[in-house]
């Protein structure tokens, strides 16, 4: 569903993917973790184009990402995407955010939108929200609409960028939860996260990426119980005593 | 004396009037073109083409950087050198967009600059084409930030219209400068002129007092 090939990538001089290769099938939950500037969310951006590859290949359904010829909105709209930071349009009520894609991508009439989209804000546990602007919210209660905005077009693919690191403690177990009911339907997911809970729960694969390379990949009891690496055994450390 | 005199201006009121047409109807067509055009490029001046941005910043920076009659002048005298005639009117109409699209230019850019790299993020992944992501999503939220030094700059284009004076448009200033050969009262005459333009910039003034106070909230 998802694959990389020899994908490379740099900033001016800093090598943020080397020579990434890496395949994810259809309904696998990825967690991908690691420290900080490792490369883990570049590593997703790239996957809808929100960032460009200077070398290989990265091949989302069958579609070359990269090529120039793509059409990045068609691809685009069957790839969810979440931010640390939510980004909900705060001008729009909830309703209107999770409607704004169906309308305008998908040409759908508003009542037809309207009805999925208030579809996806019971999913998120959100119904009574969606008179609400992004501003009268809470955070995780944002993160909810994130998630029902991207579920909306419908995506085979969910990709999450560190979804509960910008979120009080109380509020993240309100994300994950809305995040393991759609590994429960067979979603393709690539999260990245500390959240171990979240990955020993859920997740199909850890993959441990540091200094833009992948140094690790393992089942989530193999890569936190066994660590291969010295420096996937620190990073583990380090989160655990965090 | 000054009875006398004024007993004449009130005689030839309507030329005033004419003179106040006329220049509404530059201002008016000209803020139109200046905000179409300003906000063309301003997104230009904002997007990540490297070379629409320069060429963007060299007209601006030239426009800015050069007197507004020296503008006039060379669109009404030079122009025509190269075989483009064009009467004062529309020569007036031209200069004024040039100039004031510039400005606006720069409030819009700043504006969509405004924004944060988030929302583009967002709405890119949504699918949504570059313009719905400038459409729907970027120049709402930036309007908060461009709309009140732009209703500022309305009041500054209007009174910028009395330069074209100089190229014989019979506006309010030309009115007043026709009507001061005639009666030699220069300060009654010019006063009216000036009550007049204030009379069509004041509410913008007061609109954009108010757009400052609201957008703040």
């Amino acid at each position: 569903m998802i694959e990389f090939k020899n994908v490379n990538k740099w900033y001016g001089k800093l090598h943020v993917l080397n020579n990434i290769n890496l395949k994810i099938p259809k309904g696998e939950v990825l967690v991908i973790c690691g420290p900080s500037g490792s490369g883990k969310s570049t590593l997703i951006r790239c996957i809808n184009r929100l960032e460009k590859i200077q070398d290989g290949q990265i091949i989302v359904n069958n579609t070359p990402v990269h090529d120039k010829a793509t059409n990045l909105t068609k691809l685009r709209a069957e790839i969810g995407f979440v931010f640390q930071q939510f980004h909900l349009y705060p001008h729009m009520t909830v309703l209107r955010n999770v409607m704004l894609a169906p309308v305008n991508v998908k040409k759908m009439s508003k009542t037809e939108a309207e009805k999925i989209s208030l579809a996806k804000l019971e999913q998120v546990g959100l119904t009574e929200k969606s008179g609400s602007y992004p501003a009268q919210l809470s955070g995780g209660q944002q993160q909810r609409v994130a998630i029902a905005r991207g579920l909306v077009m419908s995506p085979e693919i969910m990709l999450f960028d560190e979804p509960t690191s910008a979120l009080d403690p109380e509020m993240i177990g309100e994300v994950l939860d809305v995040m393991v009911n759609l590994v429960s339907e067979g979603m393709t997911m690539c999260v990245v996260t500390h959240e171990m809970g979240f990955a020993k729960k859920v997740a199909d694969r850890v993959l441990f990426m540091d200094d833009g390379k992948i140094v690790e990949t393992g089942t989530p009891s193999d890569f936190f119980d066994n660590p291969q690496t010295d420096r996937a055994a620190e990073f583990i450390s380090k989160i655990l005593t965090h | 004396m000054m009875s006398f005199y004024f007993g004449r201006l009130v005689e030839i009121y309507p030329f005033f009037l004419k003179g106040l047409w006329m220049t509404s109807k530059i201002a008016f067509i000209s803020l139109v073109s200046c905000t179409l055009i300003g906000f063309i490029l301003g997104i230009f001046r904002s997007s990540n083409s490297l070379i629409l941005k320069r060429v963007v910043g060299v007209y601006v920076a030239f426009v800015r950087g050069t007197p507004f009659v020296v503008q006039i002048f060379i669109i009404f005298f030079i122009l025509p050198e190269w075989g483009i005639q064009l009467d004062a009117f529309a020569a007036a109409l031209l200069a004024m967009a040039i100039m004031g699209s510039a400005f606006i230019c720069e409030i819009v850019a700043g504006g969509i600059n405004s924004i944060s790299r988030g929302q583009w993020e967002a709405a890119t992944s949504s699918g949504l084409t570059l313009i719905q992501q400038l459409r729907l999503v970027i120049i709402p939220q930036a309007m908060k930030v461009i709309l009140p030094p732009l209703v500022g700059q309305y009041v500054l284009l209007i009174k910028d219209t009395s330069v074209v004076s100089v190229i014989g448009v019979m506006e309010l200033t030309r009115v007043g400068w026709v009507t001061v050969v005639r009666i030699p009262e220069g300060l009654m005459v010019f006063s009216l002129v000036g009550i007049l333009y204030f009379s069509i910039s004041y509410p913008l003034i007061l609109l954009s007092n108010y757009l400052e106070r609201k957008m703040s909230m």
